[in-house]
């Protein structure tokens, strides 16, 4: 009982099907609160489709999702961000023709309180007009959320912040995968998704975002990631799932799942790249 | 660039790029061997993209010359560069989203007109790929992030060209199919391809490669045979600088 | 119950005449996803070269038939390589509506060379007719369904197996990528559309001589019924197109049967958007499935918007709202009225189709919502104009709202076939709404604007209270663009998914922008009511949607200044030149061509 109250998010059986394909199995999941879980696999595991489970895109043949005690399994993804849920996603879907300044703004959506007023059925209405009115309250929420952006990208060093007024189509590929992470803070989520960060970056800049995830998750973030640098797998995470067929077939601590020999099997091979991947940036 | 190496196939030399007022490549010169594994190195937003636009004929240089055996790029089509012997794995996959994964395959076929050669190749491509053999009727934009970057490898492969180039082949693949895709680059460069990509996995990348250059903020600030690249701790240097962001 | 054996007879002859349409569209869209809504005027075409061929050379059916597909063919080929091929590095958007300006050229330059009056083209085929119940089915009906079926099932064929056709599905879907498989993707366009418009030329041909008449405006309603039957059947999709249009046929004829003629086309509309909202993807797609991650670019255009500082457009507004003080004619004003009509259905407008991304095509019903609530307000009610124009841009921001509300759930091309069988569905409901509208006879007598008990008779206040108006509405609605809310549509706009991620209500946000859209364009459809006073059925008709758009795409998608300037110009300059009245239409057309050709962005750039 002291485990399901610490839990943050918890599955149980949680199954989708593609036709004949069952792309995720039956996974069973926990993420204790401040914890760190990654999910590792090879191609096509069905991670990517879990995440859009958990986060309302795409809805469970069979299973559950429990967040925070609170069954949320089938909630719409609008419902799911307004409950501190947020993700990435693995081929970037920023706001092509917004600033990266109002790219990361939208991530702070939910939060917006002043401008939104929780009163049921004229509520939308309000909004309109006080989003035209503009109130005090309002100008002064829009600019907090303001300065809070500019600290969210200065986390990521002068990548961002020079570039905070250029729409997000002219940056590069990376540099959108940022943006993508710096809207999911802008939320001050209690669950963060994140579905391979690191693509497309070099060993330092994989480092640099290894060093960011850290500290996220030492200021009490939870974080399900999903990645396959194995050499930042290992450092960050407090368990580690690994996922193929869309069954679980291993979990653990980092060091465990590394020497299993199904995962070898499934997923590193027996080559070098899954220990020497990150040598230069060690 | 280097002394050893035989003949250019390809040629970038003195390359000036602009997106509108924004300069991305500043007198940019890479040459690739006939029969070489070229690897470029360099940070996010340091135009390596790019690069691979200019060499395909997606983006015009402002200034510069580009050749591929010999003769002039620049005034060609996309599809008239193609037809000159040069396939490509693009970033972010770009595969065609609706179509299946066997058409998608086949797409890479397009310029080739030896239908039982095209029917083994494609085989071939299954007995590389095997997880895409199960998914041959499934739509390409429904796959995994990875499947994809396997479809857009096996769909470069499938010209049969004089060379290719990659942007990013290994991003989002797994451990086990990164070791599988650059083994196999080495493979076909075996057989006679010549190879330019964009790589992110620097050390594996470098392990396969004859020659490499380093790209920070549109300039070539390193280049020489990967072997020396690899202990030279400048390229450390480039990458842990963090000064490509600029 | 021979009776509806009768009725399902004809469903199929007629449903059998739309496929022939629809197949062409289908062939387009499957190649360039584009809805192509010159196939309508290519048809007309068809049919004119047919009547030439037939009544003025005399020749034999067959080679009647080979003449008109070469011909239209022809155009296809021109349509190709002028208007649409220096799109290609343009936004999903330009092409669209480039076949809107080729539709507006081809039809007024076919207009002007045989007049509007209707003629006969007279059937090349012998005269036997079977029995078939009560019904008879003549050669030509065999004919027609020969040439539908036979030409869907070599395109799908063409499509799924041979190379070209791989080629064009690659072509459509990622135009940079299948160029990197060596794909020459303007030869591939240039064959589609040559094939497309031979069998629009044919099917125009044929039709025409089904009905035994041919006229100019077959264009539009050819169009308007090829996009609904392509749109049930699953847009781009050969077979389905010529299912869909069966089943229209159907509908409409049993629709016929129970309610009578005039609700023919009210049920081809609802049959579509009752598809598009339970199956958007068309009946024979699958309804649930995630749409995969973004592969390829948006359906804006990346651009800057040009920054017009503050003071400059005081000094206009200032200039505008001086103007009546000097001595200038009763006809500018006239013109700049009319311009400022425009001007708020076009800020209307900007805000959906730019800023939230909802292109509407059926926006004139705004109008007429707004229109003739206000009307019916002061007449029946006695209600003063004043706060009756207001009822009228609240009516229509409700209830416009509400029955638009079934699109939201729809992407890209969807949304404006949606939102075009909404307008016409709204303008059908009007004519045969007797009860309530006056139904065909219209209402006349309404009233002229008045404000605090005077009336606003002469141009010269009404010109200012137009021009107020106008003013206020773009002010709130710039205001509007930079709050929250404004950035919200454009990220709703550009990646719904990932706004949704993060909590933003499709629904809530789609219905706010079409609640302050909805009231400006009731609040114009009011006022020009009480211009008018006398409004019917047609006074707000599909036309003035399309020109509403052309102003849009002129100023800029989303950009409010820019509506306003592209109202101005496109109200204005046809005056200035003195242009006669029915060449407007062409130069429109003309307009619109060199713009999305030369300026696909807008004069202002989009927001
Ligand atoms: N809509 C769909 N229809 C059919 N199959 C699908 C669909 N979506 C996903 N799949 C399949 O489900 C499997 C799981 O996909 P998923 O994207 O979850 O993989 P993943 O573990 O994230 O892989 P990667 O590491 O390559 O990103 C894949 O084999 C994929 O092809
Ligand atoms: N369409 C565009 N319009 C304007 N600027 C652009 C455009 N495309 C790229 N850029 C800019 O050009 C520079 C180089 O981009 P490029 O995509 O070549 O980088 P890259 O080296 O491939 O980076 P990454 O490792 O992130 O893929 C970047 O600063 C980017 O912001
Ligand atoms: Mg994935
Ligand atoms: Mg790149």
């Amino acid at each position: 009982m002291a485990e399901q109250l610490n839990s943050m998010l918890s599955l149980r059986g949680l199954t989708r099907r593609f036709g004949g394909l069952t792309a995720v199995d039956a996974i069973d999941l926990d993420l204790a609160k401040g914890g760190l879980v990654s999910i590792i696999g090879p191609n096509g595991a069905g991670k990517t489709t879990l995440f859009n489970l958990v986060t309302g895109i795409d809805r469970p043949d069979a299973g559950t999702v429990h967040f925070e005690g609170q069954d949320i399994t089938g909630l719409s993804p609008e419902r799911l961000a307004a409950a501190g849920i947020a993700r990435t996603f693995q081929l970037g879907r920023v706001f092509g023709n917004l600033s990266v300044m109002d790219n990361v703004l939208i991530g702070a959506h939910t939060r917006l309180r002043a401008v939104k007023p929780a009163v049921p059925a004229i509520g939308p209405l309000l909004e309109l007009g006080l989003a035209l009115l503009r109130p005090a309250s309002v100008q002064a929420e829009e600019e907090r959320l303001r300065e809070e952006v500019k600290a969210i990208l200065a986390r990521f060093g002068e990548r961002l912040l020079p570039r905070i007024d250029q729409p997000a189509y002219s940056l590069s590929y990376a540099n959108r995968r940022r943006v993508e992470i710096a809207r999911a803070l802008a939320l001050q989520p209690r669950l963060l998704l994140l579905d391979e960060p690191t693509a497309g970056m070099n060993p330092t800049e994989t480092s640099e975002m290894q060093a960011l995830v850290a500290e996220l998750n030492a200021e009490g973030l939870t974080i399900l990631l999903i990645e396959h640098k194995l050499e930042m797998v290992m450092r960050l995470s407090d368990r580690v799932i690994v996922m193929d067929e869309g069954k679980k077939i291993a979990e653990g601590s980092g060091e465990d799942v590394r020497s299993d020999p199904k995962v070898i099997e499934a997923y590193l091979g027996h080559g070098l790249s899954g220990t020497t991947e990150q040598e230069s940036a060690a | 660039m280097t002394a050893s190496a035989p003949e250019p196939l390809l040629a970038l030399s003195n390359v000036d790029t602009f997106y509108g007022q924004a300069q991305v490549h500043f007198g940019l010169s890479i040459t690739v061997a006939r029969g070489h594994i070229v690897c470029l190195l360099g940070g996010n937003a340091s135009g390596k993209s790019t690069t691979m636009k200019i060499i395909l004929g997606l983006v015009k240089p402002r200034s510069g010359e580009v050749t591929f055996d010999g003769a002039s790029l620049l005034g060609l089509s996309t599809p008239q560069i193609v037809r000159r012997g040069i396939a490509s794995v693009p970033e972010a996959r770009r595969l065609f989203a609706d179509m299946s994964v066997r058409e998608n395959i086949l797409m890479g076929a397009f310029v080739r007109n030896d239908r039982e050669a095209i029917a083994q190749d494609l085989d071939k491509m299954l007995t590389l790929f095997p997880k895409l053999g199960q998914r041959l009727s499934q739509r390409a934009g429904s796959l995994s992030g990875g499947e994809q970057q396997m479809v857009a490898m096996a769909r470069a492969l499938m010209s049969r060209p004089r060379m290719i180039v990659m942007d990013e082949p290994t991003m989002g693949l797994s451990p086990l199919y990164v070791d599988r895709v650059l083994e196999l680059i080495r493979t076909i460069n075996q057989e006679g391809v010549s190879v330019f990509m964009v790589e992110q996995n620097a050390s594996l990348a470098l392990e396969i490669a004859h020659e490499a250059y380093v790209l920070q903020t549109g300039k070539i600030v390193l280049s020489g045979p990967a072997r020396a690249l690899k202990d030279d701790p400048r390229v450390r240097d480039a990458y842990l600088g963090g000064s490509e962001a600029a | 119950m021979s009776s509806w054996l009768d009725y399902t007879i004809n469903g199929l002859i007629v449903g059998n005449v739309y496929a022939l349409v629809a197949v062409g569209l289908a062939l387009i869209f499957g190649v360039s996803r584009l809805i192509n809504f010159a196939q309508g005027s290519i048809y007309l075409v068809g049919a004119y070269i047919g009547w030439v061929a037939v009544v003025q050379l005399h020749t034999p059916l067959p080679l009647t038939i080979i003449v008109v597909a070469v011909a239209a063919a022809i155009v296809g080929l021109i349509i190709e390589r002028f208007g649409l091929r220096p799109l290609q590095n343009s936004v999903r958007i330009a092409p669209l509506l480039a076949t809107i300006g080729i539709s507006f050229v081809l039809d007024q330059l076919v207009m002007l060379t045989f007049s509007p009056n209707p003629r006969a083209l007279p059937s090349q085929l012998p005269e036997v007719r079977f029995q078939v119940g009560n019904g008879t089915i003549g050669p030509l009906d065999l004919l027609i369904a020969g040439v539908g079926i036979t030409s869907a099932l070599l395109l799908f064929v063409f499509l799924r197996y041979s190379k070209l056709g791989w080629a064009v599905r690659a072509a459509s879907q990622d135009r940079d990528a299948a160029m990197q498989m060596g794909v020459d993707v303007n030869r591939v366009n240039q064959a589609v559309f040559g094939i497309a418009a031979a069998l629009g030329g044919v099917s125009g041909m044929l039709v025409g001589m089904y009905y035994n008449q041919i006229d100019t405006a077959m264009s539009l309603q050819a169009t308007l019924k090829g996009v609904v039957a392509e749109v049930v059947g699953g847009a781009g999709n050969v077979p389905g197109a010529v299912i869909g249009s069966l089943l229209l046929g159907l509908v409409e004829s049993y629709g016929v049967a129970v309610f009578g003629t005039s609700y023919r086309n009210l049920f081809a509309f609802l049959l579509l958007v009752v598809v598009l909202v339970l199956r958007p993807n068309g009946l024979f797609a699958s309804a649930r499935q995630a749409p995969p991650e973004p592969l390829t670019g948006t359906f804006i255009a990346p651009s800057r918007p040009v920054r017009i500082p503050r003071w400059a457009l005081a000094v206009a507004a200032a200039g505008f709202a001086i103007l009546p003080l000097f001595p200038v004619s009763f006809y500018v004003l006239q013109t700049l009225i009319n311009a400022w009509l425009l001007g708020m259905l076009a800020l209307s407008l900007t805000l959906v189709a730019g800023t939230i991304g909802q292109v509407s095509l059926g926006h004139a019903a705004l109008l007429a919502i707004g229109a003739y609530t206000s009307a019916l307000l002061s007449l029946t009610l006695n209600v003063p104009v004043g706060l009756a124009v207001i009822g009228g841009g609240l009516m229509s921001a409700a209830l416009g709202t509400l029955l638009i509300s079934p699109s939201f759930r729809l992407r890209g091309h969807y949304v404006s076939i949606a939102t075009l069988a909404i307008g016409e569905i709204v303008s059908l409901v009007i004519l045969n709404w007797e009860s309530v509208t006056r139904g065909p006879i219209g209402i006349s007598g309404i009233p002229p604007l008045s404000l605090f008990g005077y009336d606003l008779i002469s141009p010269t206040p009404i010109y200012w209270f137009s021009f107020a108006v106008m003013v206020v509405l773009a002010l709130l609605q710039g205001r509007l663009l930079t709050s929250h809310l404004g950035r919200s549509f454009r990220a709703i706009r550009d990646d719904d998914i990932a706004a949704r991620a993060y909590g933003l209500s499709l629904n809530r946000y789609k219905s706010l922008a079409f609640i302050f859209g909805g009231f400006a364009a009731g609040v114009s459809g009011g006022i020009a009511a009480h211009l008018y006073s006398y409004i019917n059925h047609e006074t707000f008709n599909t036309q003035q949607s399309i020109l509403a758009l052309t102003v849009v795409i002129l100023g800029g998608l989303g950009n409010v200044v820019g509506a306003i300037l592209g109202s101005v110009a496109l109200v204005g300059l046809p005056e200035v030149f003195r242009i006669a009245a029915e060449y407007r239409i062409l130069i429109y057309g003309i307009v619109l061509l060199l713009l999305v050709r030369f300026r696909p962005q807008g004069l202002l750039g989009t927001m």
